[in-house]
């Protein structure tokens, strides 16, 4: 069966948004830096609430967020 | 002794079994790049399984040195020996109860100390609990029917050391799951 694997421009959107600190984001969203430096290298995969939540912070999207990179 | 050597035996195997599929698991993912001369920072629940696991584990050592260095019949028969390594195996039921009650006052409180993937290691943690038991209780009864097989009489000591060791290893297989689960995702 194909897996896909998940890309996500959080780390683009931080810098985006006044060059917004890790820790920053982690407190807006309510998880801790740990997650959101995971998050950002593609080892953690969230869930639905944590995908919106961090799109609500940025002002976009989940998709915006978050691609379905390619199926392997 | 011989029965000592294969319970080592055994939770070396276990622990070799943990660390071939920890590192497996670590391949399938991208490798993590941090800053140079920046660490990971730990989280709350982090902290608390290495600060748990680490006395645990001394403990449950020293109370196997105790048994190992005075023999499974002294310490069955004499009281302050066994005394003395149940003190330690208490005691490290103490830590791991502390453990579990500050871990259960974070998820009652929903207070931001745990965050989901915190809550989905927590959750997945135990994963690694019953494959220690079975291979701690496949090696005490290989152990046993091997030393004591033409015989036909096993001590009845082994029944409260196989008890015991099944208990730590299962709090101890589950604090590891805890610190892997770091590690993996």
């Amino acid at each position: 069966m194909a897996k896909a694997t998940i890309r996500n421009e959080i780390r683009r959107l931080r810098f985006e948004h006044g060059e917004m600190t890790q820790q920053a984001l982690a407190e807006r969203v309510g998880c801790s830096r740990q997650t959101i430096i995971v998050l950002e290298q593609g080892r953690y995969v969230p869930s639905l609430l944590l995908a919106l939540q961090l799109a609500r912070v940025f002002g976009t999207t989940v998709e915006a967020v978050f691609t379905l990179e390619a199926l392997r | 002794m011989k029965v000592i050597l294969w319970a080592v035996i055994a939770l070396g195997a276990a622990f070799g079994v943990l660390y071939l599929v920890v590192r497996r698991a670590q391949r399938t993912l991208p490798p993590m790049v941090l800053p140079p001369g920046e660490a990971m920072p730990s989280t709350a629940l982090q902290r608390l399984a290495w600060q748990s696991l680490v006395p645990i584990f001394l403990l449950t050592l020293a109370a196997a040195a105790v048994v190992a260095h005075h023999g499974v019949s002294v310490a069955w028969e004499n009281d302050a020996v066994r005394r003395s390594a149940m003190g330690f195996l208490i005691a490290a039921l103490a830590v791991f109860t502390y453990y579990i009650s500050r871990v259960r006052i974070w998820i009652i409180r929903d207070d931001g100390t745990l965050d989901e993937r915190d809550r989905a290691i927590l959750a997945s943690a135990p994963a690694g609990q019953a494959p220690a038991m079975m291979v701690t209780l496949a090696a005490w009864m290989i152990g046993l029917i091997e030393t004591y097989h033409a015989s036909h009489l096993v001590p009845s000591v082994f029944l409260y050391l196989i008890f015991w060791s099944l208990l730590m290893v299962s709090v101890l297989a589950d604090l590891a799951g805890v610190v892997i689960g770091y590690r993996r995702n």
